[in-house]
């Protein structure tokens, strides 16, 4: 599902990606560690297209995604669900609103609309709140605002950047219950992370960053 | 697809109402900008017209050949009838030509008594059709006639017809130029209200595009709003300029030595004001453009 082969990328003299290859099955729920500035985020923001490799090929649900045209990267990124520490969230439109988005851009029908929104609002457990403002909600309910959103037009590859960072343990928790969820439906899911409160909760695969090279794996069996 | 279309507008009228200051100074700034832009459109329509009415004036005498029989000169009056360059005509014949030189010169009328007969000939006055009074056609029609049988001369005032073409020509050139300067400050001042929403909403923007939105779909609500802050401008700067224009025939009817004239004026016509709008339309979608397209390559 997803695949970096050789992948290099380097920022004037900083260099955010060392030849890092790594290989996630569909399917899979892969947590990907490392301290701030490990190029976490430069991996995640690869695999939507929004940074390109210098070196190396980027393969997504088939497409190498350093050699996609600018008008591809839409239909990539639709593909690709994708969930950010600070929520992303539009302040001016009601949580309903928020989560339609992904679906309007594609145009669909105003019955599925309805009826997906309100289907992943239920999978994160804010559907009581669909017509509230974002800013309205508690840290925790805009992570899962945020989450409906990314899963809203069933994603193949759900990508999560420090999910958890503005929570507390016990929202982390719920959060990563909710990812594992997601992921028992058959979506590839990647969370990157620094926290490493979050490796204990999840008893999958860790792949492991530090100053932009990859660290031998390690399994976490709780 | 409607959904999205009513999203769309929605997206646009909300870019309008939430920064509805700077959309209300933007339309007014462009609608000052075109209607400096109209002014000197609306003076070249005027002198257009006026140069068009001296055109008219503009008359092409055909003299005939005194040997010339009667059957020669009726076939000349047919071909010339049947010619498509030929707008007006009127035969004028050797005894008229000479009672019209007594009246126009009623002192200079006995240099002709001497003579014994009238040497003045018998010609055809022809007014050309509006395509073909350009020096160029002018010249080539006078040589083309010049050669049929029974035509002595043609004649017409080359000097006078090469001044109003000049002047024509150069009223063209100064309109398309100070418009085009105008057109591309009114495309500017649209550009950068454009630019100041798109800053204001860059947050929102990166978020619909990190869900899989479309340039276009983030594109047209932009496009949107600019074609509306060109056509509003246009609009407003037709009614200042139809107040000015209005308040100008005030004046000149009130101002006695120029009374009458303000009949001769005209503002633009109605299939022109709403051409005024499309313009004003088109270039805020260029100015809306403009601002995308560097907002794209800047990926604020």
């Amino acid at each position: 599902m997803i695949q970096l082969v050789h992948v290099t990328k380097q920022y004037d003299r900083r260099l955010a990606l060392s030849d890092v290859s790594l290989e996630v099955q569909k399917g899979e729920f892969v947590l990907l560690m490392g301290p701030s500035g490990a190029g976490k985020s430069t991996l995640l923001r690869m695999l939507i297209g929004a940074e390109r490799p210098d070196h190396g090929q980027v393969v997504v649900n088939g497409k190498n995604v350093g050699t996609l045209k600018a008008s591809e990267i839409p239909y990539l990124r639709r593909k690709v669900g994708t969930v950010f520490q600070d929520f992303q969230l539009l302040v001016k439109k009601s949580v309903f609103e928020n989560v339609a988005l992904p679906l309007l851009v594609q145009g669909v029908s105003q019955t599925d609309i309805k009826r997906k929104v309100t289907e992943a609002l239920r999978a994160v457990g804010v559907e009581h709140k669909r017509e509230q403002l974002p800013m309205s909600l508690s840290t925790g309910e805009q992570q899962r605002v945020c989450i409906a959103r990314a899963i809203v037009n069933g994603p193949v590859v759900l990508l999560a950047d420090e999910p958890t960072g503005n929570l507390d343990p016990a929202l982390t928790g719920e959060i990563i219950e909710l990812f594992k969820l997601i992921n028992a439906r058959g979506t590839t899911v990647l969370v990157a992370t620094h926290d490493p409160s979050v490796m204990t909760q999840v008893n999958r695969r860790v792949v492991t960053l530090v100053q932009g090279s990859l660290m031998p794996e390690q399994r976490v069996t709780l | 697809m409607m959904r999205t279309l009513f999203y769309l507008l929605r997206e646009a009228w909300a870019n309008i109402w939430t920064n509805r200051t700077t959309t209300v100074v933007a339309i007014f700034t462009t609608a000052f900008t075109l209607a400096c832009v109209g002014i000197f459109l609306l003076l070249y329509v005027n002198l257009r017209a006026a140069a068009g009415w001296l055109q008219e004036d503009i008359k092409i005498m055909v003299y005939l050949d005194d040997r010339a029989v009667a059957s020669t000169v009726s076939e000349l009056d047919r071909q010339l009838r049947a010619d498509r360059a030929v707008a007006a005509l009127h035969f004028v014949s050797k005894e008229q030509a000479l009672g019209e030189f007594r009246t126009q010169f009623p002192s200079d009328s006995h240099l002709l008594e001497g003579l014994g007969q009238n040497p003045l000939p018998a010609s055809f006055v022809v007014t050309l059709s509006p395509p073909f009074r350009s020096p160029e056609a002018v010249k080539r029609w006078a040589e083309r006639i010049g050669g049929l049988a029974g035509v002595e001369k043609v004649d017409y005032n080359q000097d006078w017809i090469d001044a109003l073409s000049t002047i024509i020509r150069s009223i063209e050139l100064v309109a398309i130029g100070i418009g085009l300067i105008l057109s591309a400050a009114a495309v500017t001042i649209i550009a950068n209200t454009i630019r100041l929403t798109l800053f204001a909403r860059r947050h929102e923007i990166a978020i619909l595009r990190l869900i899989g939105a479309t340039k276009t779909f983030i594109r047209v609500p932009y496009l949107l709003e600019g074609a509306v802050l060109g056509g509003l401008g246009s609009a407003c700067s037709l009614f200042m300029l139809n107040a000015l224009y209005e308040l100008f025939r005030h004046q000149m009817r009130t101002t006695g030595r120029l009374r009458g004239l303000e009949q001769l004026t005209m503002f633009f016509p109605l299939s022109i004001c709403l051409l005024l709008v499309g313009v004003g339309i088109v270039l805020g979608f260029a100015g809306s453009f403009v601002s995308l397209r560097r907002f794209d390559e800047a990926k604020v």
